[in-house]
C-alpha cells in the first residue's frame, strides 16, 4: 500500500498533458509566444556579435561559446517553467484559499505532492530549442577551433549532471520563496523574483567581474543566491571558454554547484516543513 | 476503547483587526491589533466505532475547525486527540491512509479533467491495489448512479453531480473514519436526499465512522442517532436529537380546531396564542401549563380536535444557538466593561 512516487509523478505528467490539450489554442499560442520570445533573444544577441567578438574583455566568451551558454539557460529555464513555476504559484495560492488541506491529507511526502502536480507542457519547446542551439553553436565552435573531438561523452554526462544540480537549486529559492506565503498571507512576489534572478544568471559570469556594483552582483549570486553557478558550471562544461581566468577554479566552481544543491535542497525542505506548522487554514 | 477521543482542545487565532479608511490601513502597516479568537475553547468527547455523529452549530461555532483538528491539517493550540490511536497533527502516513475529509465548500477533484483521471491519481498516492480500486469505485459509482459522468470534465458537471465525485475521491481508499463538512451545502432537495441515502447506506453496510456537519436538519434527522452542539468553541449538548427539545425547550405547541360557529376575536388578546387561522388558533405555552390551557378552553369552548406537539426541531436549535450568542455577547461587553 506504499504510494509509487513515479506513478503519482507520470500521473500528474499525463493529467496536465490531457488538461493542456484541452484548451488546445491557448497552447499553441503559449508556444508560440514563447518560442518568439526567444527568436528575439537570439537576434539581440546575433546584433550584439556584429559590434564584437566576445562580450568582456579576453573572457573567452566568443560568439559560439556564448549561444552555447544562451541554450542552456533557456534549457534550464524551460524546466523550471514547464515543472514548477504554476506550482509554486498555486501553492502561494492555495495557503490563502486554504486549500492545501487536501494536499495535507494524503498519505505521500506534502512537498513532493505540491510541487509537482501542475506541469505547463506548453513551456518545454523552449529547452528543445535550447538543446538545438547548443547542438547547432558545439558543431561551429568544433569548426571553429578545427577540431571534431574537444568534447567526449564525460562533458555530455557531467553537462546532464551539472544542469540536475542547477535545476535543485533554482527549485529550492523558488518553493522556499513560495513557502514564505504562509507567513505572508500571500506572497505574488514569485514571478517578479524569478523575473529578477534570471535576469542576471543569463549571463556568463565573466561580465560582472569588474568595478565594485560588478564584484558586489558576483559575489551575491555566487555564494548568497548561487544562480551564477547555476548556469554557468554546465554552460562551461560544453563551451569550455578557453584562456580565461575560469580554469584555475574549474573544480572549484564544480563542487560549489554540488554543495550548493545539497545545501538549498536541505534549506529548502526545512524551511517548507517550518512554514508547515504555520498553516493555519482558512475559512471553510 | 472509543475509536475518537478528545480532550480537552484548544485553538486559537490571532486575527489582525483591520480598521475601516485609507489612513487606518496605513498605519496597519507599522501597528496592528490583533484579536484572540478561540475557535475551539476546550472540548471533550467520544466516538465508538461505527457511529455516526452529527455536530451542529451557528457559522464559526468551531466545527469545522475540530474537523480540521481531527484531520492533522492544522495544530491545536492545547489538548489532545487520539483517532485510531493516531495524534492527528502528527500527519503519519498511516493515519491518512485510514481516514477521508470531505468539504463541500472546497474541492479536490482536476476542474479541468473527468473525475475519472482525478481518482486514478488518489489510486497512486494511497497505492490502492488496481482491481480493488476498480472494484470499489465500480460499487459506489453505481451506488451513486454517476457512471455515465465520469469522463466528463468536472467543470461541467452540476453542484449536486461535483459533490458526488468528491464523495467517490474520499472512498476510494476505503476509510474507517470519515469527516463531512457540510456535504449537502447548496444541493437541491434530490440531490441531498441521494447523497443522504448513500451515506446511510455506506455506513450501515461499511460500520465506518462518520462525523457529519450540516445546517441541513434533514440531514441530520435521516443520519444521527447522536447529536452534538457547539456553540462559541464548546459543547453545549451531546445527545439524542429528540433530547433537545428537552433540553433547550420546556414549551409545547397546542393547535386546537374549533367549531364554525365559535368566534376568534377574544384570542387575539391572549399573550400565549402564536397563530389564528381559523378553524385553527395555536398556543405556545410551557409545558407545565398545558393542561390549566386546555381545561380553561375546553370548559368555555366547542373544541373539535387537539393537537399537543413539541416546538419544531429548527425552532428549538436557533433559539438555543441565539441564547449561546446572547450569552457571549453580554460576557463581552462585560469584559469590555472590566477592560475600560
Amino acid at each position: 500500500m506504499q504510494p509509487s512516487y513515479l506513478k503519482v509523478f507520470l500521473t500528474f505528467a499525463r493529467n496536465s498533458l490531457v488538461r493542456d490539450m484541452s484548451f488546445r489554442a491557448n497552447f499553441i499560442f503559449t508556444c508560440i509566444s514563447s518560442m518568439a520570445w526567444a527568436g528575439m533573444n537570439f537576434g539581440l544577441f546575433k546584433v550584439v556579435y556584429q559590434f564584437t567578438n566576445s562580450i568582456g574583455r579576453d573572457s573567452g566568451w566568443g560568439e559560439n561559446e556564448f549561444f552555447i551558454f544562451l541554450g542552456t539557460v533557456w534549457l534550464i529555464n524551460s524546466l523550471i517553467q514547464t515543472f514548477c513555476m504554476a506550482n509554486m504559484e498555486r501553492f502561494s495560492e492555495m495557503i490563502r484559499m486554504g486549500s492545501l488541506d487536501f494536499a495535507l491529507l494524503k498519505p505521500i511526502d506534502t512537498q513532493f505532492l505540491i510541487s509537482f502536480p501542475r506541469m505547463n507542457w506548453a513551456q518545454l519547446p523552449n529547452g528543445m530549442l535550447g538543446i538545438l542551439l547548443i547542438i547547432v553553436s558545439l558543431n561551429a565552435l568544433a569548426a571553429e577551433r578545427g577540431d571534431n573531438l574537444y568534447l567526449s561523452i564525460w562533458n555530455v554526462l557531467a553537462f546532464v549532471f551539472f544542469i540536475a544540480c542547477g535545476l535543485c537549486v533554482m527549485y529550492s529559492v523558488m518553493i522556499t520563496l513560495a513557502s514564505t506565503s504562509i507567513w505572508l498571507g500571500r506572497n505574488q512576489q514569485l514571478y517578479n523574483f524569478w523575473f529578477y534572478i534570471t535576469n542576471f544568471y543569463r549571463y556568463p559570469m565573466e561580465i560582472y567581474q569588474s568595478g565594485t556594483i560588478g564584484w558586489t552582483l558576483w559575489g551575491t549570486f555566487t555564494f548568497v543566491i548561487p544562480i551564477l553557478v547555476v548556469s554557468n558550471v554546465p554552460a562551461r562544461v560544453l563551451a569550455q571558454p578557453l584562456g580565461t581566468p575560469w580554469q584555475r577554479w574549474e573544480w572549484g566552481f564544480a563542487s560549489l554547484a554540488v554543495i550548493f544543491a545539497i545545501v538549498s535542497l536541505l534549506v529548502s525542505r526545512f524551511v517548507f516543513r517550518s512554514a508547515l506548522k504555520s498553516y493555519r487554514s482558512a475559512s471553510s | 476503547m472509543a475509536i475518537i477521543e478528545i480532550e480537552n482542545l484548544k485553538k486559537s487565532y490571532r486575527v489582525y483587526q483591520k480598521k475601516e479608511g485609507i489612513l487606518a490601513s496605513l498605519g496597519g502597516l507599522f501597528k496592528r491589533e490583533y484579536r484572540e479568537i478561540h475557535a475551539v475553547a476546550g472540548i471533550d468527547l467520544q466516538v465508538e466505532q461505527g457511529e455516526f455523529v452529527a455536530f451542529l452549530g451557528p457559522n464559526g461555532a468551531g466545527k469545522t475547525t475540530t474537523l480540521k483538528l481531527l484531520s492533522g491539517v492544522i495544530n491545536p493550540s492545547s489538548g489532545s486527540a487520539k483517532v485510531m490511536g493516531f495524534t492527528p497533527w502528527r500527519r503519519e502516513n498511516a493515519y491518512r491512509r485510514k481516514f477521508a475529509l470531505v468539504m463541500g465548500q472546497k474541492n479536490q477533484l482536476w476542474w479541468d479533467l473527468p473525475a475519472n483521471e482525478s481518482f486514478r491519481l488518489h489510486q497512486h498516492i494511497y497505492g490502492v491495489d488496481p482491481t480493488e480500486f476498480k472494484r470499489t469505485q465500480d460499487e459506489i459509482t453505481e451506488l451513486l448512479n454517476v457512471q455515465h459522468l465520469l469522463g466528463q470534465p468536472v467543470r461541467e458537471l452540476s453542484l449536486g453531480e461535483r459533490m458526488k465525485m468528491e464523495l467517490i475521491a474520499a472512498l476510494l481508499h476505503r476509510p474507517e473514519v470519515l469527516f463531512l463538512d457540510e456535504p449537502t451545502i447548496g444541493l437541491d432537495v434530490v440531490a441531498q436526499h441521494n447523497i443522504q441515502q448513500f451515506l446511510k447506506h455506506y455506513q450501515q453496510e461499511r460500520k465506518i465512522t462518520i462525523l457529519l456537519t450540516s445546517h441541513y436538519m434533514k440531514d441530520v434527522a435521516a443520519l444521527c442517532k447522536r447529536v452534538v452542539i457547539i456553540a462559541d468553541g464548546l459543547i453545549q449538548y451531546d445527545g439524542s436529537l429528540e433530547g433537545i427539545v428537552d433540553r433547550f425547550s420546556s414549551d409545547k405547541i397546542i393547535t386546537l380546531q374549533l367549531a364554525e360557529t365559535e368566534s376568534f376575536d377574544d384570542f387575539q388578546n391572549l399573550d400565549d396564542v402564536i397563530e389564528i387561522e381559523p378553524p385553527k388558533v395555536k398556543f405556545r405555552v410551557q409545558r407545565d401549563d398545558v393542561p390549566k390551557l386546555l381545561s380553561r378552553i375546553l370548559a368555555s369552548r366547542n373544541v373539535e380536535d387537539i393537537i399537543v406537539e413539541d416546538p419544531p426541531l429548527e425552532d428549538v436549535i436557533a433559539s438555543a444557538f441565539s441564547q449561546v450568542e446572547q450569552n457571549r455577547s453580554d460576557a463581552d461587553s462585560l469584559h469590555a466593561e472590566a477592560v475600560s
